[in-house]
């Protein structure tokens, strides 16, 4: 099968190119055995993967257009040629390594732990089962940043806007029972670029790998603000 | 708008005009469609009405106010060189109030004459 693959050598090449491939691909073979056999194939090749299983997030790659996990993603189910490219809009490193430090600063200014002003208790901190569901579609996110790097508001301002991964972040702290920050967080997150940079253009919702909706923790960060200015 | 007002209150401010927008925008149409004034005299007649006056200035400011959040978002996104941002603001900025001074001073004269 064809691969087109993106190489870049920051110390030699001038710009991106696109090199082909050819593996031979085996029944029930994923994105990453290709790479891993492109990567035998000329040993020069880089791209980043660890656990196998999408669970590290590692080895987001941008496959025909869509970001995606390599490690999950079937090679039936992608068409010919497959065209392999690193996350759009990042700085690259090299061939498919990119550098996220700017959609790490993003998860850190969301201060992504819980903050209590209360005494700590002796044991834990206790919540309701109801309370607890509300993380549920929130806590998997696995930081793998498919969903901002396919983000246009992230590419025209990464510096500003928290982008749709460190924002799904806010709302699992602002929607958690244990935490007692929700003002501080609330007007964090207020002027035009930190949240209201998302126009809900969705392409968060449709690339996340654990099918979690960025959007929609978002229209609850809106509607929580709105509630409380009110 | 201040820097507090900036985030949350354009984002609210464009959901709240576009309601009214939309809910004006059918009621105009209906008109139009099944009871459009005949001549100029029935025209002057109908917007002059202290109703339909009143709520056709509140339409045309709400248009002007979502267009301004909208061309602002667009400017923010793509347009990074602060001079330039501000004077493209300024200048759609001032377009608009143009606009609706002229929109109001039309509305004044029907309502007068
Ligand atoms: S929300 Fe989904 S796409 Fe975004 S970083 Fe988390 S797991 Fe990845
Ligand atoms: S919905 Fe918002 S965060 Fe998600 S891709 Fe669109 S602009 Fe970005
Ligand atoms: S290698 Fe860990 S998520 Fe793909």
């Amino acid at each position: 099968m064809k691969f087109l693959v993106s190489r870049y050598n920051p110390e030699s090449d001038a710009s991106p190119y696109m090199q082909a491939f050819d593996v031979e691909v085996s029944r029930g073979m994923m994105l990453r055995d290709a790479l891993l056999e492109i990567k035998r194939q000329d040993e020069s090749f880089a791209f980043r993967h660890s656990c196998g299983e999408g669970v590290c997030g590692s080895d987001g790659v941008n496959v025909n257009g869509t970001n995606k996990l390599a490690c999950i993603t079937p090679i039936s189910e992608l068409k010919e040629p497959i065209e392999i490219r690193p996350f759009p809009g990042r700085p690259i490193i090299r061939d498919l390594v990119v550098d996220m430090t700017q959609f790490y600063q993003q998860y850190k200014a969301v201060k992504p732990w819980l903050v209590r002003n209360d005494p700590m208790p002796e044991q834990e901190i206790l919540q309701s089962p109801q309370d607890r569901d509300k993380l549920d579609g929130l806590y998997e996110c696995i930081m793998c940043g498919c969903c901002s790097t396919a983000c246009p508001s992230f590419w025209w301002n990464p510096e500003k806007f928290h982008g749709p991964q460190a924002l799904l972040t806010a709302w699992r702290f602002l929607a958690d029972s244990r935490d007692q920050a929700t003002d501080e967080r609330l007007d964090a997150l207020e002027g035009p670029y930190k949240l209201f940079r998302c126009h809900t253009i969705m392409n968060c919702v449709e690339v996340c790998p654990k099918g979690l909706n960025p959007t929609k923790a978002i229209g609850h960060i809106k509607n929580l603000m709105l509630k409380n200015a009110v | 708008m201040s820097r507090k007002a900036s985030g949350l209150k354009a984002w609210a401010l464009q959901r709240l005009t576009a309601i009214y927008i939309g809910l004006f925008s059918l009621y105009l149409l209906l008109v139009l469609l099944f009871a459009a004034p005949g001549g100029y005299i029935e025209w002057k007649a109908w917007l002059g009405g202290s109703l339909v006056s009143v709520a056709m200035l509140l339409y045309v400011l709400s248009v002007l106010m979502h267009a301004w959040i909208g061309v602002r978002d667009v400017l923010i996104d793509y347009i990074h060189p602060i001079a330039i941002r501000a004077a493209l603001l300024g200048v759609v900025g001032l377009s608009l109030v143009a606009m609706g001074l002229w929109a109001a001073q039309a509305l004044i004269l029907v309502r007068l004459a």
